[in-house]
């Protein structure tokens, strides 16, 4: 049963790429749509019976592929099924051209069956795979974007994605020389701890860090995800950074992990949390500060897993998927109608729609009970005490600010613009579901304290407004010519090696 | 671009065994060393040979565009529906055709079957990357 989830989606998939030999490219949107919803007919009867696991092919463990939905797995489960349902209805229809349009479709069903597989998967091949072919569609939806630099953003996206990947094997081919298995319920029960297994754990977090696009590693997210289509940012954001986060929960899940790899972890979640947020104050481009709030936000899924809180981890992805999806989904229309991504020029004042819905959606990211974003903070809270509390108090509060500036540019006069109706109300739509999947996880209001959060945001917007921060311009460090390229790769390269060799070093001896 | 008479005549010597061994890869695939993957490689490689030596445009009038793109698109609709019946008998790629004694074709059950899908669709897929990229070069 658990394996129909990915297969309807991956049968549409190919029967869309069969139209055009036939000549029949007008059925590909119904067909998508077929394959978007189909998981939903499984679900509904998987959920009763949770946790449920199955080997595929009904061979035994040791030779078959193991998949399991369970209460680790579930979260995601369910935030994909909803963005990809939004998603799928915001590009329904004549959100393509005619010409690309088959294509499209049969890419992102790709994604779809991609993620799905990556989210139940308990065998580390299996889930390499899955999240190799999210990430290989999701390369080719960044670059079909029209936008300037989307190729070039896809370009780097897929070497630095690729790259990760090869690591990421690497340390997959060290766990299966020494234990002898790749699912992870016999993994967990023949580990014998060595150094070897230590070196494929570095291995294995650091490219899945890079994947997960958190601070020292981020550099190829904020333009491959700004570049990109609304909807398909929304996905790239709420999804596909999320398979790598699924990767590393499971590997806490399965593998002891030292006190040292722990507090690694939970340093570089909280300066990607700060990174971000800081980034994100001083951006100009819509997309472009949602795509820094993306840094920050992994900074906070981070945080669950080097807390060797799972549970908290999943939920917190699942509550970044819907907000930030949603976030992506209505500036991205906003922008898209305006044709510019410059925050100045853009306006929803005359949208009563898209206001309320960039509202409630600023309110989720920004942890306000009760919408969803609370229920996040409060899994994760649980585990910090001292002097971490605050500081974890304060990335909140930095992310609100960053969320009135965004509200307040956008509540300047504008030019007006009408905007399709269907796209008003997916927005609105995603919206709401913070707010409802927020009261029915953690119905509890915390009034002062949230009050006292928007209150400080306010003070901080106002004190860095007159200090002048948001005209302050950062020069790319890198010049967007095409010349310079491959100096900019070598840098990056650089990065990374720097920080695989300093935890590696770090945890051996 | 066109090779010369030796190199064209070679080829078109070639490619037919090639095609001969590539089905031998997929269909005893179970029994010997080979599979699916290596198959289709094989398989794309008969046609890659012909386009080096023939050209693509040449090529391209006798394995047309479109029937490649439908062999590719055929064969990954039959793997997952393979999957999908049978589900019918018992699971997801259940294997519900074994029979045979140990060690003869017929033993593999739906295993031959799944490995000619995944040469077809890996051959298509090679030959239909190599064509869409020769459709930028556009040389000869």
């Amino acid at each position: 049963m658990i394996p129909l989830l990915v297969a309807s989606p991956l049968l549409f998939a190919f029967i869309i790429s069969l139209l055009p030999a036939l000549g029949k490219e007008k059925l590909s949107k119904y067909l998508f749509l077929i394959g978007a919803f189909s998981p939903w007919l499984f679900i509904s009867s998987i959920v009763q019976k949770l946790p449920l696991g199955e080997v595929v092919g009904g061979w035994e463990r040791i030779s078959g592929i193991e998949v399991m939905v369970d209460s680790y797995s579930l979260p995601f489960l369910v935030a994909e099924l909803l963005l990809f349902t939004f998603v799928a209805v915001y590009v329904y229809g004549d959100y393509y051209p005619k010409k690309s349009e088959n294509k499209v479709y049969g890419i992102l069903l790709l994604l779809h069956s991609g993620l799905l597989g990556a989210f139940i998967s308990r065998d580390l091949f299996n889930y390499y795979i899955y999240m190799e072919i999210a990430s290989v569609s999701s390369f080719a939806l960044v670059a079909i974007s029209k936008e300037k630099g989307a190729k070039k953003a896809a370009f780097r996206y897929a070497l630095f994605s690729l790259l990760a990947s090869y690591i990421f094997i690497l340390a997959i081919g060290i766990i299966y020389l020494k234990t002898g298995y790749l699912n992870l319920f016999l993994i967990k029960e023949n580990l014998v701890f060595s150094k070897e297994i230590n070196v494929a754990l570095v291995l294995a977090f650091s490219s899945l860090i890079l994947k997960s696009g958190v601070f020292p590693l981020h550099f190829w997210l904020p333009d491959a995800h700004s570049k990109a289509d609304a909807p398909i940012s929304a996905l790239l954001s709420g999804l596909v950074v999320k398979a790598p986060a699924y990767g590393m929960i499971l590997l806490i899940l399965t593998f002891p992990i030292s006190t040292l790899m722990q507090n690694i972890l939970i340093i570089t979640a909280f300066l990607s949390m700060f990174f971000g947020i800081a980034m994100a104050l001083i951006q100009k481009n819509s997309e472009r500060l949602l795509a820094y709030h993306t840094v920050s936000q992994m900074g906070y899924v981070l945080l669950g897993i080097g807390l060797l809180n799972p549970l908290a981890a999943a939920y917190y992805a699942m509550a970044h998927s819907l907000f930030k999806g949603g976030l992506f989904l209505s500036v991205g229309t906003i922008a898209e109608h305006y044709g510019t991504r410059d925050l100045e020029k853009l306006s929803y004042r005359h949208n009563k729609f898209l206001m309320v819905a960039i509202a409630l959606l600023s309110l989720a990211i920004g942890g306000i009970s009760p919408f969803i974003g609370a229920f996040g903070k409060f899994m994760l809270v649980k585990e910090i005490d001292g002097l971490l509390k605050y500081v974890f108090y304060a990335g909140g509060i930095g992310t609100l600010t960053s969320f009135i500036k965004l509200n307040y540019y956008l509540l300047k006069r504008g030019e007006k613009v009408p905007f399709p109706f269907k796209k008003e109300v997916v927005s609105l739509s995603v919206g709401l579901l913070t707010l409802i999947t927020g009261i029915y996880f953690y119905p509890h209001l915390q009034l002062v304290r949230d009050l006292s959060f928007i209150f400080i945001g306010f003070v901080l917007f106002y004190i860095l407004k007159k200090l002048g921060l948001f005209e302050f311009q950062l020069s790319p460090f890198f010049p967007d010519t095409g010349s310079k390229l491959g100096r900019e790769i070598n840098v990056y390269m650089l990065f990374l090696g720097a920080f695989l060799l300093f935890i590696l070093f770090n945890s051996i001896h | 671009m066109k090779m010369s008479l030796i190199v064209r005549t070679t080829t078109k010597l070639v490619s037919p065994f090639l095609v001969t061994y590539s089905t031998y890869l997929m269909i005893y695939g179970h029994l010997s060393p080979g599979g699916g993957f290596q198959a289709g490689v094989i398989l794309a490689v008969s046609i890659i040979l012909l386009i080096t030596s023939h050209g693509y445009k040449k090529v391209r009038k006798a394995f047309k565009f479109w029937e490649v793109q439908l062999i590719e698109g055929v064969s990954g609709v039959f793997l997952v529906s393979l999957g999908i019946i049978s589900l019918l008998f018992g699971g997801f790629f259940f294997n519900f055709l074994r029979g045979g004694p140990f060690g003869s074709l017929l033993s593999g059950g739906i295993v031959p079957l799944f490995n000619i899908g995944v040469a077809l669709k890996v051959g298509a897929a090679f030959t239909f990357m190599f064509y869409i990229l020769l459709r930028w070069v556009e040389r000869d």
